[in-house]
């Protein structure tokens, strides 16, 4: 484990933070998250977060989806520089370069399983049958090959989350996020999830990063870091115990 | 999956209000149907021939034009055929009922109203056997429910008899319009008769339609026509049939004003309804939008996805709506003279597509807030 400094041992940073300012709000409502923070995290790297509730776990990774712009510094992903790219061209970024977990899922109600995880491939040029073949080969992956025609409403939570990782990972993304993937499963679902996730790392080589709050999940993770008052810390022995 | 099924799963997520929502348009385009139907029908002024035009006096209509002045129009060059009538109205049968004989050289007729009437040689040889005899509409002829030979009474408000007894005639036939829209409502009475046993005005007619020949401009055959008779003892005033109708139909009540005032109010309705309803379904679904977004949906097809829904609950309702018009048109019979030709309905769809982009204008907005100002975050 190396829990700190934010700059993760291995290169080039496929994930580079560089002096990030950011606040929520505005006027006297206006609240700092982050001020001048950096991090770099290597290509293949699975790392948790770890931190008090209202830390700015949450902001990070939406500032790494593109989906909150910084009010300073640079952010880039694999060499894209978010902090320069505009709203629908971040929305591009995303299909090809990013998959997203969910603490509640976030599946569509009214749509299958396989449908649920066919939705990101709509944007991109596909048949219909290369879309059907990528669906099934990440249901098969995260074991729900015979659930491809079930609805949500029908499959347990965990189930549901292997739904939304197989839906993260059906576009081939080299990175994935994950806010709280275990937050609303039981112990065993939870194990399955970080499972998929490890070998999601290991095998496909995947860069991870995850929030939880969860000390068995973060120690699937191979680097810890601690985020507190809007900067990174090493991870103290008990969150790791 | 396509784009078109997601924008179907999220139709059908709750059919009643999709349902309902299509029921209204569709009643408000059936609305709509009925009411242009009406008014491209027989009762509006839409089987008027645009280049036909209408002599009367220019001291108003029913004042009595000299008979002559038909030979006099017949002889100008621009002009290809000519018909003066003196109308008759007056009561059939019962004393509720109006009818109406045109006085007319059938044969002068017939030319004037060529392709419009089907005043077939055959039909028109008829009326020679006796004077008093009349060719009658198809519409009054089915209103009235009369057989071809049986005679009926005119009991005139002007042109009366000399003897003072009704006008009396012996139907010969019946004549067809050749479209719909046509007015098949009236008769076709010999003038010579009419004027030999008229008790006044002998020799007056109370108009005359005229064609021009193809390629005359109808409103300076009108001038022309007007100049003629500028400074005779009759001046007469010329216009396009269509015109004449109108003006005819709006001394009733102006039909095209209540037309639109009750169109306009049911599409106000639906507009409301629909644009609402809409909004609350996309507001519902924010989260679900909020999830598009993160997933990389762009903006603009969000929105153009909310806009599709739109447009498929207007196209299906409005279709409907005007399929039905359609059959009432159909079923409604010549009585009615309820007319829906293809620009009617053309003219009507384009109304369907603006009205479902205006409808879908303030969900889509929604859509569009929702994903700049309030995409999904983690929670
Ligand atoms: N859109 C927002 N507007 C205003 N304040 C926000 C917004 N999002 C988050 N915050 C605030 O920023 C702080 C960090 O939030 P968050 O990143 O969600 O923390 P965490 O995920 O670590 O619990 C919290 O105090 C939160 O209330
Ligand atoms: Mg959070």
């Amino acid at each position: 484990m190396t829990p700190f400094p934010p700059s993760l041992p291995g290169s080039p940073g496929f994930i580079r933070l560089d002096g990030v300012s950011k606040s929520h709000g505005r006027g006297a409502g206006r609240v700092a998250i982050f001020s001048n923070l950096s991090l770099e995290i290597p290509r293949g790297d699975f790392v948790a977060i770890m931190g008090p509730s209202g830390s700015g776990k949450s902001t990070l990774l939406n500032i790494l989806a593109g989906l909150d712009p910084v009010d300073a510094g640079r952010v880039a992903i694999d060499g894209c520089d978010l902090s320069a790219m505009g709203e629908d061209a971040r929305a591009a970024w995303r299909t090809t370069t990013l998959g997203i977990i969910f603490q509640f899922y976030n599946l569509m109600p009214m749509l299958t399983a396989a449908e649920n995880v066919e939705l990101p491939l709509l944007l991109r040029p596909l048949s219909g049958r290369e879309r059907r073949e990528r669906v099934a080969t990440v249901l098969d992956l995260v074991g729900l090959g015979g659930w491809a025609r079930h609805h949500p409403r029908e499959m347990s939570g965990g189930q549901r989350q292997r739904v939304g990782i197989a839906r993260a990972i059906v576009t081939d993304p080299a990175l994935l996020l994950c806010d709280e993937p275990t937050g609303d499963l039981d112990r065993r679902s939870a194990g399955e999830a970080l499972d998929i996730l490890g070998r999601l790392n290991r095998e496909l080589g995947k860069t991870i990063v995850m929030v939880t709050h969860d000390p068995a999940a973060a120690r699937s993770a191979r680097h810890v870091l601690h985020l507190d008052k809007g900067a990174f810390s090493p991870a103290g022995p008990e969150v790791l115990s | 999956m396509t784009l078109l099924r997601l924008i179907g799963r999220n139709l059908w997520r709750k059919p009643a209000r999709t349902l309902l929502m299509m029921l209204s348009v569709a009643i408000a385009f059936l609305v709509h149907g009925l009411g242009q139907g009406f008014l491209a029908g027989s009762q509006g002024s839409g089987g008027a021939e645009a280049g036909r035009l209408v002599v009367q006096s220019r001291n108003g209509r029913g004042q009595p034009l000299p008979h002559a002045d038909a030979a006099r129009v017949a002889a100008m060059p621009e002009v290809a055929a000519v018909a003066a009538s003196a109308r008759i109205r007056g009561y059939v049968g019962t004393e509720r009922t109006v009818a109406v004989a045109s006085a007319v050289d059938p044969n002068a007729m017939a030319a004037v109203m060529a392709g419009d009437l089907d005043l077939t040689p055959a039909l028109l040889a008829q009326l020679d056997g006796a004077r008093d005899r009349v060719l009658v509409g198809r519409s009054l002829m089915e209103a009235q429910g009369w057989r071809a030979g049986q005679r009926i009474a005119l009991t005139p408000f002007q042109i009366a008899r000399a003897d003072g007894a009704p006008w009396s005639f012996e139907i010969a036939g019946v004549f067809e319009g050749a479209r719909p829209e046509i007015d098949t409502h009236f008769m076709i009475a010999r003038y010579d008769y009419v004027n030999a046993a008229r008790a006044h005005g002998r020799d007056s007619i109370d108009g005359l339609m005229v064609v021009p020949h193809p390629g005359v401009p109808p409103a300076a055959l009108a001038a022309r026509i007007d100049a003629l008779f500028a400074s005779s003892p009759a001046p007469t005033r010329t216009q396009s049939e269509k015109a004449f109708l109108d003006a005819l139909i709006r001394e009733i009540a102006d039909f095209r004003l209540v037309v639109t005032l009750v169109t306009s109010a049911s599409f106000a309705a639906i507009l409301m309804i629909v644009a609402n309803t809409m909004a609350f379904a996309v507001r519902e679904r924010s989260f679900e939008i909020g999830v598009l977004k993160v997933l990389g949906f762009p903006a603009r097809l969000i929105v153009g996805l909310v806009l599709c829904e739109t447009l498929f609950i207007f196209v299906t309702g409005g279709g409907i709506g005007l399929a039905l018009a359609r059959v009432a048109a159909l079923l409604a019979g010549p009585e009615l003279g309820l007319a829906l030709p293809p620009p009617v309905v053309a003219r009507a769809f384009l109304l369907l597509i603006a009205l479902a982009l205006l409808a879908g204008l303030v969900p889509a907005g929604f859509a569009l807030r929702m994903t700049t100002a309030n995409a999904l975050r983690f929670r």
